[in-house]
């Protein structure tokens, strides 16, 4: 019982266009407004009501903080952290998520307890032991030390043993037959699977990664190791006042790489099960 | 090296779990420290110090520093600059883990939360303490010992639109606290603004606003080791803070980050707030509107003493410091007087060294005397470790008091009661 | 490996059994077959573990020991003071979580939390799930782009989000209560009343996070084969019969992974709160986590350690629930 899957014919509904119109405009107002924002001037955002068009645009923010901030650095800082993070999380997790969900060993229940058990922690309580693990492990102001705490994530765990879960089992068998290895099995044959599930926890990771702010200002002790949240923080809130237009300025800076990589990961969304011609 | 750290910190800490634990007694707390540090040697000022200082104050300094630099030959500061969002977070995590700087900006009311952590030097006694502004100065002092000295200060006035006061009938603001709020009722009434004045409804910060009006009355927020928000002097503050919203003439639920615009739309033609605040509301207000609005003193009941709330930041040198000659000597000169004047002109940070307030730059600018005038009388909280924690339940029963009519001796016997259990953490 | 050699037919029925993920029968199955499987048996063993290794060796050192620093010092007096000599201190036992239980704004903390999760899960999953269903099968253009603009509120700066949030809220000039005028109905000042502060957030939160849980469910539904509803509806079976017998019986897995991990993330609700009313008015949106955050900045650390685990136990028991409702098996 084996068949291509095909992409779905849809007849065009307009009133489901209409409704998802409709929910894209509430639902992106404050991003456009973010946008627009970084183009007016502090005068303008601190008015009420708030208004919607720039009343005179300008790249004036922009410029400042461009010109105030070595933001190479901060990119390539900010970058090499995702990245790795992102890559880390995808394989690993995967892998720990492929055992947990397909194969059979001892202590497998207490393993995934375990791993649900400290993704329900709250951060906040671990936050200063593992500030002082890192400090005492000589990696404080390091990229490294940016980077190990977040390379495995329990959630990152849970997501991929739900996902594969849904997995037909059979193919395991049938690679057995075959005669591949156990690893083998996994990374020619379940991981080709998990397009979609892939390209969620890359996407969700490269996001908190990018955004980590509190963890990144507490390890960088000089500016060479900050990231570009932590940067961009720097002239924007103040002791008393608060500098809108740079901070909008540099919310959006700070989001179109995210944007990027959403698009990116996206396509991988139709792959996955429905690409392999095997149900 | 790396990995060979890395077990040890492990062992250590499996140690921490296996050993049980039990407090030493007398071990924990600040001991009694002298009242100065030991002296400092003008003559070992070199190598490197590292410096954290937060936002626009970490971008400039380093401009500032080089003029240290030249000064004193092998002499490096390393600035780095940290974004005031979370900066204390990174402060506590620092000192916890050992990986604090030499000297840093620290804001006033950390003070006390830092030295009781043990992490500040005492400040040596060549630093001439009376050369600052008395309340700034306050703030350094924790139980008796300098942990640092102010760098630069802020008090709060009244911002009012004299436009619209002027449609009231008033030329210049009542100094008692019975005319004043006559006035901001009579520009409610008269002048047609909607609300008289803004004042914080109690909520995050809302202290800065009702504590004031408790000194101008006389009281005293803490005795020697013991807080006191129960006494006569600051219910009757609170009463009179409170009566600003049974009247009518303040907004008890204020929409959020409005106050500017209110006041430049003349919608509430008062609020009460720092030096900051001018830049912004001339900002919006556009030309011409720095004529049409001016700063007076915080109102003082009959018989009470001016007075205001004095914050800015302080200079601190960390105990682990390994070059703390070198750390001193860079405090030392950032405070002295025209380096003080040069910092002004850089980042509008207003002076703590009072002599410096006679140089032009800032004595021409009459609004700015107002503010310095202010400063000579206005006050800081006590610099006990667990005044934030204190406070947030003051706080808390402040805005009990504004928006759901709580009686104003209750609210303080609860925060009294909140402030005993906490304890003064010294 | 006999049991591999199945029918075609016999092997899609062993499919749906590994769809539903119990464990218990697929030992069961390979334990059946006598010496061969013991020598399989070890070799998945084997395999399991070298796959677990990296994370094991990265979760134990960064998360598993913080956490039971943490659990330590719940136990003990610790404040900020004694860390550097954490052994210093005082085991106090269980008397942090009973000044917890005892303690009236933890309690109201703890109701606003419950409030928040009852409401703000399933409204949030509910949204998310909708999105999925229309982005996946119910169009057939713009499908990216739409993605792309549901998925900005997870994106977009919590400042920038929290201004225009307030604007749309204002009492005077909101676009809220400008709209509900025009049918006759006066709005409330939606963050300054005590009854209508906490649903805002709610509303704010579930559209912030909706976004989140859409692109899960996405992924999830791409292993629902679309032949599976056409043949289903050459059979006559409507849309509602297919999504209830088809997609939602094959999405179990995911929605239990979203329902899971949003309760999670909504029992810490934390910036809602933080940037749009300080946990006002008079504390009717001041959440667990916010109440815990502040103990840690005060430095008291074992009692904010100890807030911390309360909150965790309260987690722990929610998901058991969604493990037990929504459990894998059939």
């Amino acid at each position: 019982m084996s068949f291509t899957q095909q992409e779905p014919t849809v007849r065009s509904r307009w009133w489901l266009y209409g409704l998802l119109t409709a929910a894209l405009a509430a639902v992106m107002a404050p991003f456009i407004w973010m946008v627009l924002g970084s183009f007016k001037s502090n005068a303008e955002l601190r008015q009420a009501p708030p208004t919607w068009w720039p009343e005179e645009a300008s790249f004036n923010n922009y410029i400042e903080l461009f010109s105030r901030l070595n933001f190479g650095q901060f990119f390539f800082n900010s970058t090499a952290v995702a990245v790795v993070v992102t890559a880390g999380n995808l394989i690993f997790c995967s892998m720990v998520g492929y055992a947990l969900a397909m194969l059979d060993f001892r202590g497998k229940n207490v393993l995934f307890a375990l791993i649900m058990g400290t993704l329900m922690i709250p951060g906040v309580v671990t936050f200063v032991p593992l500030f002082v693990l890192v400090a005492n492990a000589g990696l404080v102001n390091t990229l490294p030390g940016l980077m190990l705490p977040f390379l495995v994530a329990p959630f990152g765990v849970f997501l991929m043993r739900q996902f594969m879960i849904g997995l037909p089992k059979d193919l395991l068998d049938a690679a057995r037959v075959d005669g591949a290895g156990e690893l083998r099995i996994f990374f020619r044959v379940f991981l080709p699977l998990c397009g979609p599930a892939l390209a969620t926890l890359g996407i969700l990771t490269f996001l908190g990664s990018w955004n980590n702010f509190l963890w990144p200002l507490v390890v960088a002790q000089t500016e060479d190791t900050y990231t570009l949240p932590v940067a961009l923080a720097l002239y924007s809130t103040g002791q008393n006042a608060t500098q809108y237009g740079l901070l909008l300025a540099g919310a959006t800076t700070v989001v179109l790489p995210v944007l990027l990589v959403f698009m990116v990961f996206q396509r991988r969304f139709i792959q996955g099960i429905a690409t392999t011609g095997m149900k | 090296m790396r990995s060979t750290r890395m077990m040890l910190a492990l062992t250590a800490g499996t140690a921490l779990v296996l050993t049980g634990c039990g407090r030493d007694d007398g071990g924990s707390g600040t001991d009694a420290a002298p009242e100065t540090g030991e002296e400092i040697s003008t003559e070992d000022v070199a190598g490197e110090i590292d410096v954290w200082a937060m936002g626009a104050e970490g971008e400039k300094l380093p401009d500032l520093a080089e003029q240290f630099e030249d000064a004193h030959d092998g002499v490096t500061v390393n600035v780095t600059a940290i974004p005031w969002d979370s900066a204390h977070d990174k402060f506590t995590t620092s000192i916890t883990a050992g990986t604090t700087p030499d000297v840093a900006m620290v804001g006033t009311t950390w003070m006390g939360e830092f030295a009781g952590l043990d992490a500040l030097d005492p400040a040596p006694g060549s630093i001439d303490s009376s050369a600052f502004f008395e309340g700034a100065q306050e703030t350094a002092v924790v139980d008796g010992t300098a942990y640092g000295v102010p760098w630069y200060v802020e008090t709060r006035l009244v911002y009012y639109r004299t436009d619209i006061a002027e449609e009231a009938g008033y030329t210049e603001v009542p100094t008692d606290w019975e005319g004043f709020r006559q006035m901001a009722a009579d520009m409610q009434e008269k002048g047609g603004a909607e609300w008289g004045i803004s004042l914080q409804p109690g909520g995050v910060g809302s202290w800065q606003t009702v504590l004031p009006l408790a000194w101008t009355n006389g009281a005293e927020i803490a005795g020697e080791d013991a807080y006191q928000f129960d006494t006569p002097e600051v219910a009757e503050a609170v009463e009179y803070y409170q009566s600003f919203f049974t009247d009518g003439i303040a907004n008890p639920s204020p929409p959020e980050g409005q106050t500017e615009a209110d006041f430049t739309s003349g919608d509430v033609p008062m609020f009460i707030s720092g030096p900051w605040m001018r830049g912004i509301v001339e900002d919006m207000g556009g030309e011409g509107f720095a004529e049409q609005y001016d700063v007076a003193p915080i109102p003082v009941p009959e018989g009470g003493t001016s007075s205001s709330f004095v914050g800015g930041s302080n200079l601190a040198v960390f105990q682990q410091t390994d070059n703390r000659d070198t750390a001193w000597a860079f405090v030392e000169w950032l405070t002295e007087p025209e380096t003080q004047v040069t910092w002004f002109e850089e980042t509008a940070n207003l002076p703590s060294v009072q002599s410096a307030w006679e140089d032009d730059a800032l004595a021409s600018d009459e609004k700015l005397t107002a503010f310095g005038t202010q400063l000579e009388t206005a006050q800081a909280p006590p610099s006990f470790p667990t005044w934030e924690e204190v406070v947030t339940s003051f706080d808390t029963e402040m805005e009990k008091v504004a928006k759901a009519e709580a009686d104003p001796q209750e609210a303080l016997d609860a925060v009294q009661a909140q402030a005993e259990s906490i304890g003064t953490g010294q | 490996m006999a049991s591999a050699t199945t029918t075609p037919r016999r092997r899609s029925t062993d499919r749906r059994r590994g769809e539903t993920g119990d464990p218990e029968q697929k030992g069961r199955g390979l334990r059946r077959g006598g010496k061969s499987h013991t020598v399989g048996r070890r070799r998945e063993e084997r395999a399991a573990w070298i796959l677990a290794l990296p994370f094991l060796v990265l979760f134990l050192t960064f998360t598993a020991w913080p956490v039971i620093q943490s659990t330590f010092m719940s136990l003990t007096d610790t404040q900020a003071r004694d860390l550097r000599t954490p052994f210093a201190v005082d085991f106090v036992g269980l008397d942090n979580f009973s000044q917890a239980l005892a303690d009236p704004i933890f309690r109201q903390a703890a109701f606003n939390t419950a409030y928040f999760v009852l409401v703000g899960v399933p409204l949030t999953l509910t949204m998310a799930l909708a999105a999925a269903l229309a982005l996946d099968k119910g169009i057939g253009k713009f499908r990216s782009f739409f993605r792309l603009g549901f998925y900005t509120p997870v994106v977009t700066s919590i400042v920038a989000v929290a201004v225009v949030w307030r604007f749309l809220l204002h009492p005077d000039a909101g676009l809220v209560n400008t709209v509900i005028g025009w049918v006759g109905v006066d709005g409330p000042n939606w963050l300054g009343s005590t009854t209508w502060a906490m649903p805002s957030l709610i509303a704010m939160a579930s559209w912030r996070n909706f976004g989140t849980a859409m692109i899960i469910f996405l992924a999830g539904l791409q292993s629902v084969p679309w032949s599976l509803h056409e043949a289903a509806a050459i059979d006559g079976a409507n849309a509602v019969q297919r999504f209830r017998h088809i997609t939602l019986p094959l999405l179990k897995p995911t929605i239990l992974f979203v329902s899971v991990t949003t309760a999670i993330g909504y029992l810490q609700f934390f910036e809602e709160p933080f940037v749009m009313t300080d946990g006002g008015p008079l504390n009717s949106t001041i959440s667990a986590s916010m109440y815990t955050f502040q103990q840690f900045s005060f430095g008291n650390y074992g009692y904010a350690a100890a807030l911390s685990y309360l909150i965790f136990v309260v987690i722990v028991i929610v998901t058991a629930i969604q493990f037990r409702v929504l459990r894998e098996r059939d």
